[in-house]
């Protein structure tokens, strides 16, 4: 049998899904999280000294180091060779903490200090992610 | 006008980014392998540690400085790359990436840009501010003069890292204080032959009669010299021009001693070679394979062999299978083999390629484009042929490697609260 190798257009081919042209519409949690991919970075919180803002132990930090810190914004700094997650005073030259357990740390011009970036988001998994446990 | 903006020490200065406790102390990165220093920054150079030395030769120079050393995390360069060349592309309207650490960029037809110093400045204070990573930018009228600005920004530290080449006695000033081997273009070879000739500063290559340059060397000196004086002879497409080879070669973490491991080793390189070969559109003929024992051992072994393809093919099964069965030849019982490689020589563009009329074509393309993309989006080497084996005891040795920081969630940095 000899078969014609393509497709017969017979003129009704019904009508193209309505739907199809909001396929690009697709949420996407990176858009959400990061606005500036290029100058952001992600960290994993270690610590309580935040949870009056809501940062706990083992959550993922979204630094941006695009956004300039303004006064009481919450920053990652490099205070001496270590990464440390803050409330930042200008005013007082200080790195505040959110929780009652933990003081307040004043920067002295001895300090290596240097602004990190500022944390414009933080995500919590509820359920721990596979991500973090299986090695690939 | 153009601008060549690049990274100082980018592979010390990219370990520093997500650790800050080795800011502002000599770092080093070794080689694959951790077999030499392929980077050093200023603070390790001014301490005397030579690039290019094997590591066990200075170890004990860098334990006694207390140098910071790492082996190279390829994975974090390149995502920092992508980063950095993002947030630089923003400052001009074009932009051509040279290399991981390199980018020019065109300020063509931008009026709207009255003061380039101030320009370079941003650019400069935007890297550092964003990505952690320290730029020097050089501006000039041509590419040459570009790279030419770039190297007098990073020799001299009253520039501040930014030089604008403006005036024709600036330009001068610069070239003369400039070696004839530091210009681009300008190899070992050719500038020990200009030498002799008297020429040992830029600024003689650029008294150079234009067309004495072309008969007494050839055309690509010729617009070297013509660059040098201010007439753009380059477009920066050329500097991207395909490889002509492609190279996957190593050595081994532990000596090879067995048939099978050679054979999956070999397998892995092809591997790569063919996914680079696929990625810039390329077919290849001419296969080189080749193992050698080290060539500090007693009696050094080394072996090669040449495959040739009657069709131009980047399919890894048709490379892989082919090396299979002749494998046994570059093997040697009682051989610890050291170092072994493969190029993919004789390469040319896919689209062009011929058919044979009696041949037939036994590459799968469809298939090669699964693989890439499995693996462009899993990580390298997520799907691969079998006959590179499981167990990789023969893998490259990282003993101070990194964190991939960027690119793997187990390894994102830690911040405390």
């Amino acid at each position: 049998m000899k078969i014609i190798p393509l497709l017969a257009h017979a003129g009704i081919v019904g009508f193209e899904s309505p739907a199809a042209e909001y396929t690009d519409l697709e949420l996407s949690l990176d858009e959400l999280l990061i606005e500036h991919p290029s100058s952001s970075w992600i960290a994993l919180a270690v610590g309580t000294s935040m949870t009056g803002v809501g940062i706990f132990d083992g959550d993922i930090l979204v630094i941006d180091r695009h956004e300039t810190a303004r006064n009481t914004d919450v920053i990652v700094a490099n205070l001496n060779g270590e990464f440390t997650c803050k409330i930042i005073d200008f005013t007082g030259r200080q790195l505040l903490s959110a929780c009652p357990h933990h003081r307040a740390v004043s920067i002295s011009e001895h300090d290596e200090f240097t602004i990190e970036g500022v944390v414009s988001r933080s995500v919590r998994c509820h359920r721990p992610s596979p991500l973090f446990t299986s090695k690939s | 006008m153009f601008a060549l903006v690049d990274v100082n020490s980018m592979y010390c200065a990219c370990e520093q980014v997500f650790d800050p406790s080795i800011r502002g102390k000599p770092v080093v990165v070794l080689s694959n392998n951790d077999g030499c220093i392929v980077a050093a920054n200023r603070q390790a150079k001014v301490l005397g540690i030579p690039k290019f030395k094997p590591f066990f030769e200075v170890k004990a120079l860098c334990e006694k400085h207390k140098v910071v050393v790492k082996s190279s995390n390829y994975e974090l360069y390149s995502s920092l790359s992508n980063k950095l060349m993002d947030v630089i592309g923003r400052f001009a309207p074009e932009q051509h990436v040279y290399s991981i650490d390199e980018s020019f960029l065109s300020f063509k037809h931008c009026a709207a840009i009255p003061d380039l110093h101030a320009q370079a400045m941003s650019i400069r204070r935007a890297a550092w501010k964003e990505t952690r990573l320290a730029v020097c930018v050089g501006i000039g009228n041509t590419l040459t003069l570009a790279k030419v600005a770039n190297h007098a920004a990073k020799k001299h530290a009253n520039y501040h890292g930014v030089c604008v080449i403006e005036s024709v006695q600036q330009r001068t000033e610069i070239l003369k204080a400039m070696d004839v081997s530091e210009v681009w273009g300008i190899g070992r070879q050719l500038s020990k032959r200009l030498k002799e000739l008297g020429i040992s500063t830029a600024y003689a290559l650029s008294q150079m009669p234009a067309k004495k340059a072309r008969r007494f060397f050839n055309v690509n000196v010729e617009r070297t010299v013509r660059e040098l004086n201010g007439a753009p002879c380059m477009s920066w497409d050329e500097a991207r021009a395909d490889k002509q080879q492609i190279f996957s070669t190593r050595s081994v973490g532990e000596r090879i001693t067995e048939l099978n491991s050679l054979k999956q080793a070999l397998s892995q390189h092809i591997a790569i070679a063919a996914a680079k070969a696929r990625k810039q559109g390329s077919n290849c003929r001419t296969m080189m394979l080749f193992t050698a024992s080290s060539p500090h051992d007693d009696r050094p072994k080394s072996f090669r062999r040449t495959l040739q393809f009657a069709y131009a093919t980047n399919c890894t099964v048709t490379l892989t299978k082919a090396m299979s069965n002749i494998v046994h030849e570059l093997f040697v019982t009682g051989v610890r083999f050291y170092r072994i490689g493969v190029g993919l020589i004789n390469l040319e563009p896919q689209e062009s390629s011929q058919f044979e009329l009696f041949e037939q074509k036994q590459t799968n393309p469809a298939l090669m484009q699964v693989l890439d993309r499995v693996n462009a989006r899993y990580g390298r080497d997520f799907m691969f042929v079998a006959s590179q084996g499981c167990e990789q005891k023969w893998s490259m040795r990282r003993d101070y490697l990194t964190p991939q920081y960027t690119t793997s969630w187990q390894d994102i940095p830690k911040v405390k609260c």
